[in-house]
């Protein structure tokens, strides 16, 4: 129950409240170049969902039992429990994608040729997606050094097991999808405005992403209440005594 | 291979306006966004990315003789991932606090598209001379174009610039929004219209007010 | 065959060993100082927190630090002084906020009885909301509170018991986020102080 509870924010957390484009700015380049047509945006979503989570796969198996402080194959090889290779990370999941976009575009010509051809032009540019090594660094922070390490009362100081690391990448895939596929309705409307001439183009996607990134603020808080909601073990002492609108205000001047 | 593109002068000042990576390339946007809510930050930021660019084109460039067309990239990365790799571990060491504010940026430099292109676009073709100059100019321009946002979403967001009172806060409510996500997002999108503009051939300007 | 592999893979080959060969300096010269700053950020808090610093800024009780550990790995900080006699603990909680996670050092006296001090380690929230979460005026609520009762964040104002803390107008989500992180921590820590062994 813990364990779904966890992943159940996790998910929340990286599609929607944190969105990876919206609120982390990773994977900035195609927003603002490939969304122009909601199903070539569709396309590209899924491939990025499609490589992000093979590549979490292969970034977890790596930092958990060769990269992080202490793992085991390291150590059994080295013969020193303390062995830490954590300062080759970078150049390890930077492989990792590359590679996996590899995989990833040798699978699907073989088996899913129809597939491949939606996917195939995208595919090449995926590898510098930064939504992908983002989604590498996070896991990192939460199996390698343990975001939280050593605190007391369970509240995501806990270490990340693999089905924790395929959730977020699979979710961070999903919630640049939504991202994406909105932007590209917008733009498709876009067309016929009339739009100043200086802000055609990437002035205007990003002043619309703004408006975005505002709407999507609105889930923000979302998952302490949720939190609340699905792990109701034992109400915390600390709740409001006064009943009424909890929400902080929105900032905007 | 002769040295055949822009001499290394014309490389750096092409970086700096001509050329400047954010506004005429749109490439680096991921750290443009994230890393300019305050100036700090921002030129932490920009020092990081100097130092990889410099390191990777000048390395890049004395082996450029050496490499495979087909393993260009695959040396690129290594190159490019290896220094980002030492900047975040200097930056953890010494500027502890910063390191933790930008988090997963600095990794972030390795995918970052500016660098990958200036090997591509001028290390790989010309010799180091050209190639330095070309990095230090792109490296201008991308400080240039990060300082102009931080500035803007600073002062307005926070009432400071580097940390210093501008705005008191007795008459000036800042405005939170500028140094959330949402202020980024706009705060470029106004400037790179506000660059498009000024650049703008003026006659042709005149010329459509004219019509009426 | 194998020439033609090597003939193409040597420079990536040898560019790797450099490379790795500069990344093992780095790592030999710098892990001391990157371990020594990690562990300094809670270590430079710990007088504040267990309120061991005079009107003029200066430290009442030199103390050496204990680091106790549970099994699954929980750290907790004893402060002893000159005399071997304990001073206080400081532990770290974590948890949602109302933008992203808020890590928190909270410092509890030698029984755990009552809160001494709070500080923010780590915060996202909203600007000029909140993150005013780190404006001392808040976090010195929470001294004095009673650790056995946990404390209770209200919207009233004045607070009306012992263990009430105010909210900050503007941002209960992130006050009350903060409240639960202390109580959360407090409450695991008590449970589980049978379990701490001296690590090292």
């Amino acid at each position: 129950m813990e364990l779904v509870s966890q992943l159940v924010l996790i998910a929340v957390s990286a599609a929607i409240i944190n969105n990876f484009v919206l609120h982390y700015f990773v994977g900035i380049c195609p927003f603002l170049g490939v969304s122009r047509r909601v199903d070539m945006a569709f396309g590209m979503g899924c491939a990025v969902t499609f490589v992000i989570s093979v590549a979490a796969l292969l970034s977890w198996l790596c930092t958990e039992y060769i990269l992080r402080p202490g793992a085991p194959l390291t150590s059994w090889l080295t013969g020193n429990p303390e062995a830490d290779l954590s300062i080759l990370n970078y150049i390890v999941y930077i492989f990792v994608i590359a590679s996996s976009v590899q995989l990833v575009e040798m699978y699907l010509r073989k088996f899913f040729p129809p597939l491949y051809k939606s996917f195939g032009v995208f595919l090449p540019l995926i590898t510098t997606n930064c939504a992908i090594l983002f989604a590498c660094l996070e896991i990192m922070k939460h199996v390698s050094i343990g975001a939280g390490a050593g605190a007391w009362g369970g509240g995501g100081g806990e270490k990340w097991g693999l089905a924790a690391a395929m959730v977020l990448a699979i979710a961070g895939g999903v919630g640049f999808t939504i991202a994406i596929v909105i932007m590209a309705g917008i733009r498709e409307d876009l067309d016929h405005c009339d739009v100043p001439k200086p802000l055609q183009g990437a002035g205007i996607t990003l002043l619309v992403a703004g408006i975005l990134a505002l709407a999507f603020m609105g889930f923000s808080g979302v998952d302490s209440n949720l939190k609340k909601a699905i792990s109701p073990q034992d109400p915390p002492a600390a709740t409001a005594t006064t009943p009424g609108d909890p929400t902080e205000g929105d900032p905007s001047p | 291979m002769a040295n055949d593109g822009p001499a290394p002068l014309e490389r750096f000042l092409n970086g700096i306006l001509p050329e400047n990576p954010v506004y005429r390339q749109l490439l680096g946007m991921c750290p443009t966004l994230a890393v300019t809510g305050n100036m700090k930050a921002a030129m932490t930021m920009s020092a990081a990315v100097m130092f990889v660019m410099i390191c990777a084109n000048l390395i890049t460039s004395s082996i450029r003789h050496l490499l495979k067309p087909h393993l260009r990239i695959l040396v690129f990365v290594l190159t490019i991932a290896t220094f980002v790799t030492i900047a975040d571990r200097v930056l953890a060491a010494y500027l502890y606090q910063m390191s933790k504010e930008l988090g997963p940026y600095i990794p972030l430099i390795i995918v970052n598209c500016i660098i990958i292109c200036r090997c591509e676009v001028c290390a790989s073709r010309q010799g180091l001379g050209a190639a330095a100059f070309d990095a230090v100019g792109q490296s201008i321009g991308f400080a240039l174009a990060l300082a102009s946002i931080a500035t803007v979403r600073e002062i307005l967001g926070a009432g400071t610039w580097f940390g210093i009172t501008l705005l008191s806060e007795s008459w000036w409510p800042v405005w939170g929004i500028m140094v959330l996500p949402p202020g980024a997002f706009i705060t470029l999108g106004f400037l790179l219209g506000g660059v498009n503009w000024l650049s703008m051939p003026r006659g042709k300007k005149s010329a459509g007010c004219g019509v009426r | 065959m194998k020439d033609s592999y090597l003939g193409q893979a040597w420079l990536v080959l040898s560019l790797a060993l450099v490379f790795g060969a500069a990344l093992a300096g780095v790592q030999a010269g710098l892990s001391g100082r990157i371990a020594d700053n990690k562990l300094n950020e809670t270590y430079d808090q710990i007088p504040y927190l267990l309120d061991l610093i005079d009107d003029d800024g200066n430290v009442t009780v030199e103390i050496t630090v204990k680091i106790w550990r549970t099994p699954d790995d929980k750290l907790a900080y004893q402060a002893v002084d000159p005399n071997g006699q304990a001073v206080g603990w400081v532990i770290k909680g974590v948890g949602p906020g109302f933008q992203d996670r808020i890590e928190l050092l909270i410092g509890l006296d030698p029984e755990a009885e009552t809160i001494t001090g709070l500080f923010v380690l780590d915060q996202k929230e909203t600007p000029a909301l909140g993150n005013r979460i780190l404006e001392d005026w808040f976090r010195e609520q929470f001294v004095g509170k009673d650790a056995t009762k946990g404390v209770v964040v209200t919207r009233a104002s004045p607070v009306a018991a012992d263990n009430e803390v105010g909210a900050i107008s503007g941002a209960t989500i992130s006050s009350l986020a903060v409240g639960d992180i202390v109580n959360a921590a407090v409450k695991d820590f008590r449970a589980r102080k049978g379990d701490l062994e001296l690590k090292d």
